[in-house]
């Protein structure tokens, strides 16, 4: 037990440093980029005095350091030590205010379609292994072909237009709700878990139903890469020296699956692991297409719109988020394989 | 069996909410983004989504008296007929320079409030007090020569009202010029400077934020308009619904929902599918393909928006005239309306759009003309382009990348025909920022192609001060280093002649100089456009070109 806890302290340190690596690299790298965010602030037709006393009130006639002592929060206002992330400079709202909002959208969405992903590819992935060459085999390899073959983009938009334009089964991909109705009380930020803690049924079903095609297109292009990675594994593990003693000491077949599916597990949840923090960091297009307000779009908008703060605190918890998932996974992995942790 | 119990779920769980929905009238506007701030002086106040919902939620002074419709139904105003608003009347006194404002009575807000002198007076202070993130305030003021409204207010300057906007009693409000100037009633139509209600703002301020900007940017305004919010979640949805005591009468349209749809192609088949009333947003192709589908009308004006390139006036090849007039001359005009807006754009024959009163089609014209463009390049000194390699950065035209789904095209059509005259033209897209700050701030833009560039101040002088007047003698925009002491001096004058008449001659006069020198290359002036429903009636366009819900009914 103390190698284990020793591992996961060692696991938390590190992501500490890597997290206080990023976020003074963020800092300077983002004022090198070529433009003046007050000029996007005030439009074409400000003057020169309305531009200088944007800069002003964005506090960019300061020197750096004194900018980034005070994103920090050593000047007195309340900064990033202090859980303070600072306001947007598009819209003048506090950061962790906006993050709050759009991050819950993001992570039900790639929490949903990850579970959904798993629980398609771990059964399929299985069979495959059992029965290389079969034709679930031979099925899965060419819809692994054909689903990674175009980007989930283009997916979701021919989803929309079969489901929704032709036959009319899908909502509107106008986000989580139905615009014109009423929608639970935010508490958590997922519109499943607000639902039910609300007793709000017709807003549960709404939720689901709108959430049906951005979940079906993910999981329809990440099923394909899980499907083959539990697979190989899963051959892998059955084609070894201890499954064939196993077998040959006449345990049951059920036993013997379950040594081959504890080994096989724990590099499909790396996978996994990798997969979540990069569908997290680039769900803009999903989320573009089905107008679903999260994360990334919220990015997207801050990069666009030079917003220094909302750049620095997307990418902090983006990178927090990563590192916690990362670090749930060490865990599992030790727990799966003790020798992980000497 | 099991496949259907989904669907009929959620028909039993629709049904229960169908009858609540039944009962008032709803909009569903769709659009590339919803308010990210209400504020006029907070971040995004120029940015048109985030414009639309304070407009819709406050009133101006003054408004305009309209004057028809188009052929596509959109109704115009009559920009030379202003009309009372919040103030019923005015009366000016030229010998003190002097605005009287007589307020409308029994005025009622979303928050109950009664609108009165406090509010404008409020207002106005607020502006002054340059105290938001941006200073939309104080250059309306500024626009209107209100008196003190001047750059002193960044210098240290004093930053209250003094003695030059005053409440008589409630009901009657005066204002003092600092100078005669001609734009007073035009500044106060502007959506920058619509009311606020003084007492609702107050009740949000804090001593840290004694104007509510914090309020403003992130829960609501308090205006005396035709809607008050009911939800607002950023990046999300907009809700308002109407209030019933606005003093024109409560709206046809009891409830609008401005919801973002990121994806233009999602906007188009929710319209499509009749669930949206209004879409915006599209590319030029977007609404060609849209004329003629059924249940949908698509309309539009040439209001103030156009395209042109801004070679920048301080490098040593654009400030050679006869090279500008073989740009001019060298592009294919038809083939670019074609290919880059599907017939929904035309020629832009002067420097000010043509819905502005005062605008004229110039003596001098630019007309596609290949070998005249040759011929002017080789007496410039570069017989077939040849030493133009040289300026090969001056030649890089830019645009704004977020722009490229219309410019794209456009760009592509520029730079083949200029290149078969002699120019190697480069295209340099850019995001819109860095190009704002190359233009605004910076200045070093070799050669900008625009089509977001508009005076929302529908004034043909207004218009080419602002982007023509140097700004050591006052212009404000001029981002390409323009630079002529008589159109300086014309634009002087003409700004404080209250002859309309005599302002438009004025006016006329500018133009042709401005056409004679040509700081711009005219290109096209393009539609403003909107799809919806055809059961939508009452579209009406503004030179801000934000939709007012007010003027909006849906036929049963």
């Amino acid at each position: 037990m103390g190698t284990r806890l020793r591992f996961v302290a060692r696991r938390i340190l590190i992501g500490l440093i890597q997290l206080i690596g990023l976020v003074l690299a963020v800092f300077f790298l983002i004022r090198l980029m070529p433009a003046d965010p007050a000029a996007r602030l005030v439009g074409m037709n400000a003057s020169p005095e309305a531009l200088a006393a944007a800069r002003h009130s964005l506090g960019l006639d300061r020197p750096i350091l004194i900018q980034l002592a005070g994103y920090l929060g050593f000047l007195g206002e309340p900064g990033l030590l202090q859980g303070n992330l600072g306001k947007s400079w598009s819209s003048g709202a506090p950061i962790v205010t906006e993050i709050r909002q759009t991050l819950p959208i993001t992570l039900e969405l790639i929490t949903l379609s990850f579970t959904g992903a798993f629980l398609v590819a771990f059964p399929i992935g299985t069979l495959c292994a059992t029965r290389p060459g079969g034709w679930a085999d031979r099925g899965t390899f060419v819809f692994s072909l054909f689903a990674g073959s175009q980007p989930e983009f283009w997916w979701g938009v021919l989803f929309i237009y079969i489901f929704f334009y032709l036959l009319n089964v899908a909502p509107p991909p106008l986000g989580r709700l139905d615009p014109l109705g009423t929608p639970p009380a935010v508490v958590t930020g997922f519109i499943t878990i607000d639902s039910l803690l609300a007793w709000n049924f017709v807003a549960l079903a709404d939720g689901l139903h709108h959430l049906m095609l951005p979940v079906a297109t993910k999981v329809f292009v990440l099923s394909g890469p899980m499907i083959k990675m539990i697979r190989q594994n899963m051959v892998r593990a059955l084609g070894s020296d201890y499954i064939l003693y196993a077998e040959s000491c006449g345990l049951p077949p059920r036993m013997i699956a379950r040594y081959a599916l504890r080994n096989s597990l724990a590099p499909a949840l790396t996978l996994i692991g990798v997969l979540y923090g990069y569908v997290l960091g680039g769900a803009v297009l999903i989320e573009t297409i089905f107008s679903l307000g999260g994360i990334g779009q919220y990015s997207v908008g801050a990069v666009l719109n030079f917003d220094y703060p909302a750049i620095q605190g997307v990418v902090l918890v983006i990178t927090a988020v990563s590192l916690v998932v990362y670090l749930a996974l060490d865990i599992a992995q030790v727990l799966l394989d003790p020798r992980v942790a000497g | 069996m099991r496949s259907l119990a989904f669907p009929l779920l959620l028909g039993a769980l629709a049904f229960q909410a169908v009858p609540a929905a039944q009962a008032q009238t709803q909009l569903l506007y769709l659009a590339e983004d919803v308010p990210v701030a209400l504020d006029p002086d907070g971040p995004s106040s120029t940015v048109n989504t985030s414009q639309v919902g304070r407009i819709n939620m406050m009133e101006p002074l003054i408004g305009y008296a309209m004057k028809g419709m188009n052929d596509d139904g959109i109704r115009i105003p009559d920009f030379t007929k202003f009309e009372g608003r919040l103030a019923e009347s005015w009366d000016y006194d030229p010998a003190s320079l002097t605005w009287t404002l007589h307020l409308r009575h029994g005025v009622i807000g979303c928050s109950g409030n009664e609108f009165t002198a406090d509010d404008v007076l409020y207002t106005f202070a607020r502006g002054k007090s340059v105290s938001g993130a941006t200073t939309v305030g104080w250059f309306t003021g500024s626009v209107a020569g209100i008196k003190g409204f001047t750059s002193d207010v960044f210098k240290g300057g004093d930053k209250t009202l003094g003695d030059a906007i005053t409440a008589v009693d409630p009901y009657t409000v005066k204002f003092k010029q600092g100078s005669p100037n001609a734009f007073f009633l035009l500044a106060l139509s502007l959506h920058a400077i619509y009311m606020f209600d003084a007492k609702a703002m107050q009740a949000h301020s804090t001593p840290a934020d004694p104007w509510s900007h914090d309020y403003a940017n992130t829960e609501a305004v308090a205006g005396y308009g035709p809607y008050c919010l009911e939800r607002w979640v950023k990046g999300d949805e907009f809700v308002v619904r109407a209030n019933e005591k606005y003093y024109r009468g409560k709206p046809a349209i009891d409830r609008v929902v401005m919801k973002k749809v990121p994806q233009a192609s999602n906007r188009v088949v929710t319209l499509k599918s009749g669930q949206a009333g209004l879409i915006q947003g599209l590319t030029p192709r977007d609404y060609a393909a849209l004329r003629g589908a059924r249940g949908v009308t698509v309309g539009g004006v040439y209001g103030n928006e156009a395209l042109f390139i801004a070679p920048n006036l301080n490098s040593e090849l654009w400030k050679n005239k006869l090279v500008r007039e073989a740009l001019a001359y060298g592009i294919d005009y038809d083939q670019l309306l074609r290919t880059g807006y599907v017939g929904q754009a035309r020629k832009w024959d002067g420097l000010v759009p043509t819905s502005f009163p005062g605008s004229t089609k110039t003596l001098t014209q630019y007309v596609h003309d290949p070998e005249k463009a040759k011929q002017l390049l080789a007496q410039a000194g570069f017989p077939g382009g040849t030493g133009l390699e040289k300026y090969a950065d001056d030649l890089k035209l830019t645009y704004a990348a977020e722009r490229e789904a219309i410019l794209g095209p456009v760009a592509t059509v520029l730079q083949s025909s200029l290149r078969e005259v002699g120019f190697p033209i480069v295209l340099d897209p850019l995001p819109q920022s860095q190009m704002a700050s190359r233009r605004l701030v910076k200045r070093d833009l070799p050669m900008a192609l625009s089509d977001i560039d508009k005076a929302v101040a529908v004034d043909s002088v207004y218009d080419v001060n602002l982007f023509f007047m140097t700004r050591e003698a006052g212009g404000i925009v001029n981002t390409n280093n323009y630079s002529n002491p008589d159109l300086d001096a014309l634009i002087l004058k003409a700004r404080g002649t209250l002859s309309a008449d005599e302002r438009l001659a004025d006016a006329a006069k500018l133009q042709d100089m401005l056409a004679a020198d040509l700081p711009w290359v005219p290109i096209a002036e393009t539609r403003t456009q909107w799809a919806y429903s055809s059961k939508l009636k009452g579209l009406t366009w503004y030179p801000d070109n934000s939709i007012r819900w007010y003027d909006l009914s849906l036929e049963k």
